[in-house]
């Protein structure tokens, strides 16, 4: 009884803390896809803010100070995206792609320059921030308000980024660049502004995300240690047809996915490690299969616009 | 009339590569006043007016709004300053709601306040007598409530300046006298409207002044009152005098008489099909094409002529009922390759979503759906010197204004994107031929060649299916003309018996 109740509690908190990078990353990608762009390099925004906020975490010996540095590179990553492939038109899969394969690869080098091959701790991250009454509350007290700032702060965004795509003026024009870009165009509207601001936000909310999982939920870098949750954010915004409510539940799915992960490990399964491991990218795949038919991605995803073309 | 100009357009030039689109254009428009653009297909009248509404940049020229030197440098400059446009190939976000898209660009505030913007509309509707529903996508509204849209829009946007480019090209005769009155409501407010057509009719009937435009040069202006004075026949003589080079109005050569021993090449049989949101469309319809004739398909826009048209092209599904071609029951070999192959051609009303790869050149486009034959390719590979000279012989043929085969179609006119799909299929020489409002958005002469061309193709032996709402042109090159109404064939009258209004009452379903 008191181990099931120790399991469950660690599985909710760990299942939150788990799906923050992807929650983060996938709420920008939900606006830079409500645009049209497509950013693969999702990914390399989250390797770079992770190792940023790390780098500038240790320098400084502030933590805070990290994830505003992680939130400047992303803003810097997103604004070099949107020039290739708003500015220039290049092809959104390519630059994407090359900016993960480049700002991996980079980081990975600079972690070697700066550490060699050691992993040294940041001191005073991971720090959890309790909610005074909230945390008293018995089982889910702890697990739900003994977390970290920047889950309270993310948690707060899913509204507040719902509403604006969805409620306002600006959400509206998003949501018709990334249809009908022309038609959004003669209507007065500044379809290159937009794309800009919406891959510059997924840039900050990508990078902020790989900050988290370096300096929020741990204390330190590891060059590989995104594994994938930029591409699982891919596919939670999908699975969450670009409502971020939905993208909240989602990514709760794949958090969930993990922790179970390392629950399973903990209490001592008999099962290969390799195979519960793979459990997250095994939900990516059934999810893949069941969204695959009913997916209608917005229309001008991809496309490149340039007016009287 | 007011001798201020509300806008002035001075010697606008603008190039595309290869094409001079407008060669120093002058251009008024005054207060209260309809002023009509008319031009052949590719003469660069959407040019000049993409021009005003800033989705164009002029490589020379001025513009004056009121007296006073402008810069429209992009849409948002071109609304500020009280211009509203219909584009030609309307510019509404499908998937938005009709009230997401008419604020859309000219939203009060960060918050969306749907209240206001509602009284606001009310006001509008009841000040011009239009209706729309509200919180309906776009994508499910029939192209005269889209174009209902895009007028409320821009008389949201408190336009002052109207640009209607081809409004009645799509519209039903109805839905069109419909337009005109608002049309007429705006100008007695003292706004004004630029109008583009192709019929002649129309125009004589609604404008102030009339503007013509030739290879991109304005080659003469014209006062519609005048023209009204001279009667229809001296007024149509006077526009194609300057639009064609010469005097002769295109004749009516519908005179062709054909052996008429029925040889049916195509029959439906009790044929059942459901709509987009499975509503019944087609109820039960029966029908015999025969070998060499031409078989117009009469009725109000959305009583299953859609439907009809894609379930012959193999593009929906047949729910009961059977299609038979030349004695083999078809029914089931769906897909529009497949039909293609079969001898069924389909020219489809929809020449920008379904008809054209936009961003394919239009040598590729000449060919869609038969680049596996040969000489087009052999084992699987295409051969492209042959695809080439087959498109440079279609766009003489249809004299499409195009510098190349190599040039995309979406860069085209209206019209010639229209005579490229036209051409296409025409080229095939099929067995059935259906085709729905072919001639939409084509010049004069361009219609009536295509006339001619349809005659030509079922003098050949091919069944032609023509479905349209425009009763003259179906009364002039029908053989026969069937009514559709909810879906049912309501009556099948022949030539010599039709007559507008019979064919009208069965249009509203009134059976004699
Ligand atoms: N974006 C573009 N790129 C290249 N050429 C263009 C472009 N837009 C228009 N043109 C060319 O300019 C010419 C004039 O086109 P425009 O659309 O103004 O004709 P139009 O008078 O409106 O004809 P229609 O009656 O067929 O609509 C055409 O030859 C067309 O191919
Ligand atoms: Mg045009």
């Amino acid at each position: 009884m008191l181990f099931e109740e120790a399991l469950f509690v660690t599985v909710l908190a760990s299942t939150l803390r788990g799906s923050m990078p992807m929650l983060l990353a996938a709420l920008g990608e939900t606006y830079a896809e409500s645009a049209g762009i497509l950013n693969l390099g999702i990914e390399g925004m989250m390797v770079a803010g992770a190792f940023a906020s790390f780098l500038v975490g240790l320098q400084t010996n502030m933590v805070p100070l990290g994830f505003l540095g992680a939130a400047i590179i992303g803003a810097v990553l997103g604004g070099i995206i949107g020039f290739l492939v708003i500015g220039l038109r290049l092809n959104q899969i390519v630059v994407g792609l090359g900016m993960t394969v480049f700002t991996s690869a980079f980081c990975n080098l600079l972690h070697r320059i700066i550490f060699g091959s050691q992993f040294p701790m940041l001191w005073g991250a991971g720090m959890t921030t309790e909610i005074p009454v909230l945390s008293k509350i018995p089982i889910i007290g702890q697990p739900l308000f003994n977390q970290h700032w920047l889950v309270y702060v993310t948690l707060a965004l899913v509204p507040v980024l719902y509403f604006l795509l969805y409620r306002t003026s600006l959400g509206l024009r998003i949501r018709a660049v990334g249809e009908t870009p022309w038609a959004a165009d003669a209507s007065g509207v500044n379809v290159y502004g937009i794309r800009y601001l919406t891959i510059i936000l997924a840039g900050v909310l990508a990078s902020t995300g790989g900050a988290f999982l370096a300096i929020g939920d741990l204390a330190f870098f590891i060059p590989d240690m995104v594994k994938g949750r930029g591409y699982i954010a891919i596919v939670v915004v999908m699975l969450g047809r670009w409502n971020p409510i939905k993208v909240f539940l989602g990514s709760l799915l794949f958090g969930f996915a993990l922790s179970l992960t390392s629950a399973l490990q903990v209490a001592g399964l008999k099962v290969s490690p390799d195979f519960i491991l793979t459990m997250p990218y095994l939900v990516v795949i059934l999810t893949l299969i069941i969204i695959a038919k009913s997916t209608s991605l917005p229309a001008a995803l991809c496309v490149p616009y340039k007016r009287g073309e | 009339m007011n001798n201020q100009p509300l806008i002035r357009l001075k010697a606008i030039t603008k190039r595309f590569k290869g094409v001079i689109a407008n060669d120093a254009v002058d251009f008024d428009l005054y207060p209260g006043e309809v002023h009509t653009l008319l031009g052949e297909n590719g003469a660069g009248k959407s040019t000049l007016m993409h021009i005003l509404s800033g989705l164009v940049q002029p490589d020379s020229g001025s513009i004056e709004i009121r007296g006073e030197s402008v810069n429209i440098r992009s849409p948002y400059d071109s609304l500020r300053h009280g211009i509203g446009m219909v584009y030609q190939h309307f510019a509404l976000v499908p998937n938005l709601t009709v009230i997401e898209n008419i604020i859309l660009g000219f939203e009060e505030g960060l918050i969306l306040n749907r209240k206001r913007t509602e009284s606001v509309l009310k006001q509008i509707f009841k000040e011009f007598e239009l209706s729309l529903p509200l919180d309906e996508k776009i994508s499910n509204l029939s192209v005269g409530e889209r174009q209902r849209v895009e007028i409320a829009k821009a008389l949201f946007h408190r336009s002052d300046v109207l640009i209607l480019d081809e409004p009645t090209s799509v519209l039903t005769p109805i839905e069109s006298e419909e337009l005109f009155n608002t049309v007429f409501s705006m100008r007695r407010m003292g706004k004004a409207v630029v109008f583009i057509t192709h019929k002649l009719k129309e125009t004589i009937g609604i404008s102030d002044r009339i503007s013509i435009l030739k290879l991109g040069k304005k080659v003469a202006e014209m006062s519609g009152e005048d023209l009204r004075q001279v009667g229809e026949e001296e007024g149509y003589r006077r526009i194609f005098d300057v639009m064609f080079d010469n005097t002769q109005l295109p004749k009516d050569t519908t005179t062709i008489k054909r052996s008429s021993e029925e040889m049916p090449i195509l029959e439906l049989d009790q044929v059942v099909c459901l709509g987009n949101f499975g509503e019944m469309r087609l109820k039960k319809l029966s029908l015999k094409l025969n070998k060499g004739e031409i078989f117009g398909i009469a009725g109000v826009d959305g009583n299953g002529q859609k439907e009809l048209a894609e379930i012959l092209a193999g593009q929906r599904k047949v729910v009961s009922g059977r299609l038979i071609l030349d004695g083999n029951d078809i029914t089931h070999e769906e897909g529009a390759g497949t039909r293609t192959d079969l001898g069924i051609s389909y020219i489809t009303d929809d020449r920008m979503q379904e008809g054209c790869a936009l961003s394919m050149s239009v040598a590729e486009n000449s060919i869609l759906r038969l680049f596996k034959r040969p000489p087009f390719s052999r084992r699987k590979i295409m051969n492209k010197a042959n695809i080439n000279r087959h498109a440079e012989a279609l766009i003489r043929e249809f004299d499409i204004k195009v510098s190349g085969p190599d040039v995309d179609v979406g860069t085209l006119s209206g019209g010639n994107i229209q005579k490229i799909l036209l051409a296409r299929e025409l080229s095939l020489h099929p067995k059935v031929l259906v085709c729905n409002k072919p001639t939409q958005g084509l010049d004069a002469k361009t219609t009536r060649y295509v006339k001619d061309r349809l005659q030509q193709e079922s003098v050949r032996g091919t069944a032609v299916l023509f479905i349209s709402s425009d009763l003259d042109e179906l009364l002039s090159c029908s053989d026969r003309i069937g009514v559709l109404y909810d879906g049912e064939l309501l009556d099948i009258v022949n030539r010599c018996d039709a007559n507008r209004e019979n064919i009208g009452k069965l249009m509203l379903g009134i059976r004699q």
